[in-house]
């Protein structure tokens, strides 16, 4: 069946975090639903639609931001109270919007991520897990990393309480109490939970969970162990998932799964006959979807798809067609509503504009007056800066409220932009100076007319670090600008996992000397992405990392007083010396470090690189060829006289240019590698071999395995 | 929403901005576009397998309604339509860097078929002036020629720089078109026949042009730039990361005013307002775009925009039916106002609450560290500019400096400048590391042209750690001779070459041209004629002199030619006059020019000599070749090695050969450029009348092969004696 939705704005609240929408149920006679919404200016509004208009039902007071916002009551009864999180306090509402409940919990930090269960609440703050049960404490849980989302399985089909945390460092930790029960690894942090059918499905143990490298999965949270049902792999390369609802769209009777990304798009996917999710539908909108839930909102009779922007924007899918195949007074009918709104709207805009310009002169009045000030207030940014596994590249993602003037991207570390297909912005290089004033990338990106979201893509280089600064400004008077920074580490390319390979021939760096635990913890901070910046809780703690370029891994294990750092890559063990013994110097730390290198490591390191290396000169050479075999092509008017190697070239020319564009420099950056290791392996027995380089590189040019290696042992 | 009415995937590559469509039978059109390896593709979908495999043309074995035309050399532009007006049907015309082919499709011969010494970078055909037979025009190293069906040069001119673009428009409204030329030198000249009506100074290479309604045209910059210009003045133009391959006017919503169509380089392809650039219409192809162009291919009697991407793929577009009301996008008109009017509720609501928040603080009085952060800066903040020249040091070379300091202790922490045509991209940033911050930024400009910019200041202020600034906009304007700095007048040698030439204005006003135009910063006063005044240029070109007598005559010392022509540009635009004799002389650039001419002739022998020594080689293969072949099948393997090493080594003698005369053809364009440079410089020393008399005698003098006369032209501005 084919799916046809429509688009329908309602309103504009202010700017929204992740799951703050929600529907409440239908009430009464009537048949469509009401919608509530909580904003970062604190504000719950609920609102119903009569007639295309939104009609307000209540909107609380101004007050801090609302960073989770759900629905609950008693067990087995319509879930229609309100909760709404602010800092560290949670709100109750009713329907009508009365206030029923103020609960100011006992944890210090702003919640993160709420659920409801009948009487039980579950709450969130940046790594603590707390169960409250009739506004009283329960458990508690510490996580080792930070928590994104909470969720329990459904109380009405269990009997048990299971709540299950979604955790930054790939895991969902599944509790019993204050305690773990045990862990779930996921293909990425995780960072929203659901239940499946929204109730979990037919064992009540179905959980969904959506993460922010834009992968999908079904989970089956048994008592005992976790079951695995699927996973999506995300091969559109679209944005991190931030909202997910199960809701029968189509009509089937089956749920269908509702999916809401941070680059816009909105996705339907219905199972098949081995329950494995297709999509069925999607549309892009142009900023972050913060909440999903499907309903009967606009017009009784025809379902629909709410979604909540980053912005506030409350939108509609609506399955009721946008031109009815009604009699010509219909439509005249419908376009008189839509005039009435837009008159309205109109009307409205007049007041405003006058009124924001007798601000705007009071404004420009002051500019007289010595003793006034001019303060404007801080706009929210909504910012992602991740490393992407498939092309070991940075994405800086990038959204404001309103339109975006401009970007200025400044960096004090050689890093490279890349180009982004769907950014339209104009960028520009300005030239820089690297002395005196430590520039080495400065660019602006000017965006297009109602840009609000902005993409980057940054390629770094292992062992040059330091920061990346944004300066982003928004085009709202008076004009304003935030500079935002983020962090190049000295292993920027490495990525956290949960397993290694320990048969690796390993190189090994020891520190000790009188360092705390949490000084040696920082150290790895700052070396290394996706590390908690808490101290871990215990005596010592170990983390593994992947490098998502070669492929190679790094243990390290620390504790008072010592830190032992593994790794089969000689150049991630360079790299790490050289900064941590600049760290601590900085911190006048006496430390002593000593390293066991291992000679076949280097060869072990140049084996998995081999198979790379020679598929990327492979493909080059292939490329290369492309371009002339379809001269000949032409020119001969058939391929039948061409060696098969050659016709295949040609049959799998487009893939092969995908292929070869979708990864720039990527030889480069592997010859690049290849260099380093030859240095580092040198450096460890005090020999400076730069000089050699240039040989290396010839070696590399006719690149073949035994010689290169025989270079790097004879070298 | 606009769906294409037919797609075709024809199995050939298109070059870029080589497609049109013809109908070389009267008849039927057929899309022809140049494919690699120097051919020309024609597609007929009315005449399938009809036509014999003769000459030039050759069915295509692949697709029988796609015939092959061999150039056997790259195809660097290619256009159809009718130049021979008695044949009734539309003739081809191809350009490479070398020859012009106008070729006769229906009978599968040749019209004419020309050696061009400048090369074809850019063609269009049609009716030029009062020229009455149609011309196919093209646009080369510096220079335009046109020719008719016969082959005849019946037009001839040079401009500025390398030509990119060409497009026939009638500019002023007066009934006949005129030609419009888009060069490297980012300027768009326009040519009542041979005569510059106008020159428009963009801010990149412009790679096309395109007549649309009245006297409008569009235009499209190397780098994503595309817009409209109504006469001189610049209606609207975007800008975009990508750039448009390919810009075309058609009248896609019927509302009776054609759009300005784009192709851009990533396969989008957009529609928009020749009034205001609003989008109407967009659809995405999954290759660059090679070509817009328009024909009735449906042969209905409804002509379609038809586009092409470089891949092959051909998308036919009807226009909208009155129905649609000219609304081709997805979405309802009335819910994307109702989103716009929303938006901008919502901006006016957040200013709104940017004034009351301020408000708020200033209530509280006391400044806290918290403010520092927020970037709170006091509301008498004012931004100073100035503009002056730097004359360097030893580190530094000398340059234009601005100025950019805060009126109280809040400092600048980074500056964006805006302007075209003078940095390596569109914008320049400076940013101080943090050690380094202070109230005062000084920014080093080196504009490469003289031309005057706008730069577009954007300075980030506020304090040392706060994480919001206020950005300051202004925006200033660079004099167009910015480069040259004020001097005492006898400080160094006066140049040797000069420019002179009488008008009758005020001195105030000439005072005025110059207070406008370049640095002065008051150290002049001067009052009354005669005066002198000095420059000396920043990019190291010596000294510049001008001295004006009371009688009114102006006299320019510099060794720059083109400086002088810019002058005297400048100041005839200010004073606004028509007609302006000059006389000059540029001892040093002639005594250059005159060696560069000799060359010419030198490269041009050599060149025949190559040729001929090419084809002697050729025979002797030839023979020898068979020699080998006889050894061959006699099994005489010792000479037949003989013969083929011989033969390796002529072939080799020949690539080599080769070599040389690629070498040479090359120096001899770049000659050849210098020459029509020089012409175009001496008439830019003039103005009006004498300008076009100065490039028309230049070009007969050097058709008689007579450089005394040449340069005497040259200097006097005119051939007579």
């Amino acid at each position: 069946m084919e799916l046809n939705l429509n688009r329908v704005d309602y309103i504009q609240v202010g700017v929204t975090s992740p799951k703050t929408m929600r529907l409440l149920p239908a009430s009464g006679r009537r048949a469509t639903q009401k919608v509530v919404i909580g904003d970062h200016n604190g504000v719950v509004t609920c609102f119903g639609i009569k007639k295309g208009e939104a009609m307000p039902v209540f909107k609380s007071l101004p007050g801090q931001k609302i960073s989770r916002l759900d629905l609950g009551g008693a067990l087995n009864t319509p879930q229609e109270k309100i909760f709404v999180a602010i800092g560290s306090e949670i709100r109750g509402f009713t329907k009508r919007g009365k206030q029923f409940l103020s609960f100011e919990t006992n944890l210090t930090e702003s919640i993160k991520a709420m659920h409801i269960s009948g009487a039980d609440l579950f709450l969130c703050a940046s790594y603590i897990f707390n169960h409250y049960c009739d506004c009283k404490d329960q458990h508690y849980y510490l996580s080792g990393d930070k928590i994104n989302d909470v969720m329990c399985l459904s109380a009405e089909k269990l009997s048990r309480i299971t709540p299950i945390l979604a955790c930054q460092d790939r895991v969902l930790r599944v509790l019993q109490g204050s305690d773990l029960m045990y862990e779930v690894e996921v293909p990425g942090p995780p960072t929203v939970l659901g239940l499946h059918n929204g109730d979990g499905g037919d064992s009540g143990e179905d959980l969904l969970f959506g993460t922010s490298d834009g992968k999908l999965g079904l989970i089956q949270i048994t008592q005992a162990y976790p079951v695995h049902k699927w996973e999506t792999i995300n091969e559109k390369k679209r944005g991190g998932v931030l909202c997910i609802d199960s809701f029968d769209i189509l009509g089937d009777g089956v749920k269908e799964l509702l999916v809401g990304r941070d680059d816009g798009m909105v996705e339907i996917y219905s199972f098949d006959s081995a329950n494995d999710p297709v999509l069925r539908y999607d549309q892009a909108f142009s900023e972050s979807i913060m909440s999903i839930q499907g309903g009967c909102v606009g017009k009784d009779g025809y379902d629909e798809i709410l979604t909540a922007t980053y912005s506030g924007w409350v939108t509609g899918l609506s399955t009721e067609p946008a031109h009815k195949e009604a009699g010509p007074g219909d439509e005249l009918k419908i376009s008189q509503e839509m005039q009435n709104k837009i008159a309205s709207l109109r009307s409205e805009l007049e007041q405003l504009q006058f009124k924001v310009l007798q601000e705007r002169e009071k404004y420009q009045q002051s500019a007289q007056s010595s003793t006034a000030v001019s303060a404007v207030p801080v706009f929210s940014v909504n910012e992602k800066f991740t490393l992407n596994r498939d092309d070991a590249s940075y994405s800086l993602i990038l959204e404001v409220q309103t339109a975006i003037d401009n970007v200025l991207v400044q960096s004090d570390v050689p890093v490279d932009l890349l180009d982004v297909d769907k950014n339209s912005a104009v960028v520009s290089f300005s030239g820089c100076d690297s002395e005196p004033n430590g520039n080495f990338l400065l660019a602006t990106y000017r965006c297009q007319a109602n840009t609000t979201r902005l993409e980057l893509k940054i390629r770094s280089i292992e062992g040059q670090y330091g920061t990346l600064q944004a300066y982003i400004t928004p085009r709202i008077q008076p004009k304003t600008c935030q500079v935002r920074q983020y962090q190049i580490k000295p292993l920027s390319l490495h990525q956290r996992t949960h397993v290694i390979e320990h048969d690796r021939p390993m190189n090994t760096l020891t520190l000790t000397g009188q360092f705390s635990f949490g000084e040696v913890h920082s150290w790895v901070v700052f070396c290394m992405p996706e590390v908690p910046e808490k101290t871990p809780v215990g005596e010592s703690v170990t983390f593994y990392f992947q490098n998502t370029f070669l492929d190679t891994q790094l243990e390290c294990t620390y504790r008072k007083g010592e830190g032992v750092f593994k790794s089969d890559n000689i150049s991630t063990i360079s790299i790490l010396k050289d900064v941590l013994s600049k760290e601590a110097t900085k911190k006048k730390i006496n430390l002593n470090i000593s390293y066991d290198i291992n000679e076949d490591s280097v060869k072990h390191t140049l084996k998995m690189i081999h198979p790379k290396l020679e598929h990327q000169l492979l493909l080059a050479k292939k490329v290369q060829l492309i371009d002339a075999l379809k001269e000949l092509q032409i020119h001969e008017g058939n391929m039948d006289f061409l060696i098969p190697e050659y016709r295949g070239i040609l049959e799998e020319s487009d893939q092969l240019l995908q292929e070869y564009k979708k990864q720039p420099a990527h030889l480069e950056r592997l010859y690049g590698m290849i260099t380093d290791l030859f240095i580092d392996k040198f450096k460890f027995k005090g020999t400076n071999v730069k000089s050699k380089v240039p040989v290396l590189l010839e070696i590399l040019d006719s690149y073949d395995q035994n010689s290169l290696m025989t270079f790097f042992d004879t070298a | 929403m606009l769906v294409p009415v037919f797609t075709l995937k024809l199995n050939h590559k298109i070059n870029p901005r080589m497609v049109a469509v013809g109908k070389y039978d009267g008849v039927h059109p057929c899309l022809t576009a140049a494919t690699q390896i120097g051919k020309v593709f024609i597609h007929n979908p009315y005449s399938r397998g009809q036509r014999e495999s003769a000459l030039r043309m050759m069915q295509s074995n692949q697709d029988s309604d796609v015939s092959l035309l061999n150039i056997n050399q790259t195809v660097s532009c290619l256009t159809s339509g009718v130049l021979n007006p008695q044949l009734g049907c539309d003739s081809l015309v191809v350009g490479t860097q070398t020859n012009l082919l106008a070729y006769d499709v229906f009978n599968n011969s040749d019209l004419f078929y020309k050696e061009i010494a400048d090369g074809a970078n850019a063609t269009v055909l049609g009716n030029l002036g009062d020229i009455s037979s149609p011309l196919a025009i093209i646009g080369g190293n510096c220079a335009l020629q046109g020719f008719d069906h016969k082959g005849n040069d019946l037009f001839w001119t040079v401009t500025g720089d390398i030509v990119r673009s060409l497009a026939l428009c009638d500019f002023d409204g007066d009934g006949k078109k005129e030609l419009l030329v888009g060069s490297e030198d980012f300027d768009i000249r326009v040519f009542k026949e041979d005569e510059i009506v106008t020159e428009m100074t963009e801010t990149e290479t412009i790679t096309t042009l395109c007549p649309m309604n009245g006297n409008r045209f569009g235009y499209a910059l190397s780098n994503g730039t595309v817009g409209v210009y109504d006469r001189t003045v610049r209606y609207w133009r975007i800008k975009s990361k990508n750039y448009a391959t390919s810009i075309h006017a058609f009248d896609l919503n019927s509302d009776g005013v054609r759009e300005l169509i784009t192709g851009w380089s990533n396969g989008k392809i957009d529609a928009r307002s020749d009034r205001t650039g609003e989008v109407i219409f967009k659809d995405n192809f999954t290759s660059s775009i090679a070509g817009v162009v328009e024909g009735d291919y449906r042969m209905d009697g409804n002509p379609q925009l038809i586009c092409c991407s470089v891949d092959g793929e051909v998308r036919g577009y009807l226009p909208s039916s009155q129905e649609m009301k000219g609304n081709m996008m997805d979405t309802s008109v009335e819910q994307e106002l109702v989103r716009e009017l929303s938006q901008k509720k919502q901006n006016l609501l957040l200013e709104l609450r940017n004034y009351e928040e301020n408000t708020k603080v200033e209530l509280n009085g006391q400044m806290s560290e918290v403010d520092c952060q927020m970037g709170v800066i006091p509301a008498n903040t004012q931004l100073q500019t100035t503009l002056s020249v730097n004359l360097g040091s030893d580190t530094q070379s000398c340059h234009v400096e601005l100025t950019i300091s805060t009126s109280n202790d809040s400092i600048i922490r980074a500056v964006l400048i805006f302007a075209e045509g003078i940095f390596e991209g569109e914008s320049h940033v400076i940013h101080p590391s943090l050690q380094n911050l202070s109230t005062r930024i000084r920014v080093p400009i080196l504009p490469p042209k003289d031309v005057p910019v706008d730069l577009h200041i954007k300075a980030f202020v506020g304090y040392k750690g706060s994480t919001q600034f206020h950005v300051f906009e202004l925006t200033r304007q660079l004099p167009r001779f910015s480069m040259y700095a004020f001097c005492r007048p006898g400080s160094a040698l006066e140049p040797k070459s000069f420019v002179k030439f009488t008008i009758s204005e005020r001195v105030q006003r000439v005072v005025m041209w110059l207070n406008q135009n370049f640095l002065l910063l008051g150290e002049t006063e001067i009052q009354n004629a005669p005066f002198q005044i000095c420059f000396t240029s920043l990019r190291g070109a010596g000294l510049l002199s001008m001295k004006m007598k009371a009688s009114g005559e102006i006299s320019v010392n510099t060794d720059d030619m083109d400086l002088a022509g810019d002058i005297i540009q400048s100041l005839a635009s200010f004073l606004a006059i028509e007609d302006l004799q000059v006389e000059a002389d540029f001892p040093t650039y002639f005594e250059r020019l005159r060696k560069v001419l000799l060359k010419v002739d030198e490269y041009h022998s050599v060149h025949q000599k190559l040729t001929a020594d090419m084809a002697d080689r050729s025979n002797l293969i030839r023979s020898m070749l068979v020699q080998a072949e006889d050894a061959r099948l006699l099994r005489d393997m010792k000479n037949m090695k003989k013969r083929y090493m011989e033969l390796n080594d002529l072939n080799k003698d020949l690539i080599n050969g080769y070599k040389i005369c690629c070498n040479n053809h090359s120096e001899l364009l770049g000659n050849l450029k210098e020459v029509n440079q020089a012409i175009q410089r001496a008439g830019r020393l003039r103005v009006g009348k004498p300008k076009t008399q100065v490039i028309t005698a230049c070009r007969d003098a050097i058709r008689n092969n007579n450089v005394n006369m040449l340069f005497r032209i040259m200097r006097i501005g005119m051939a007579s004696s």
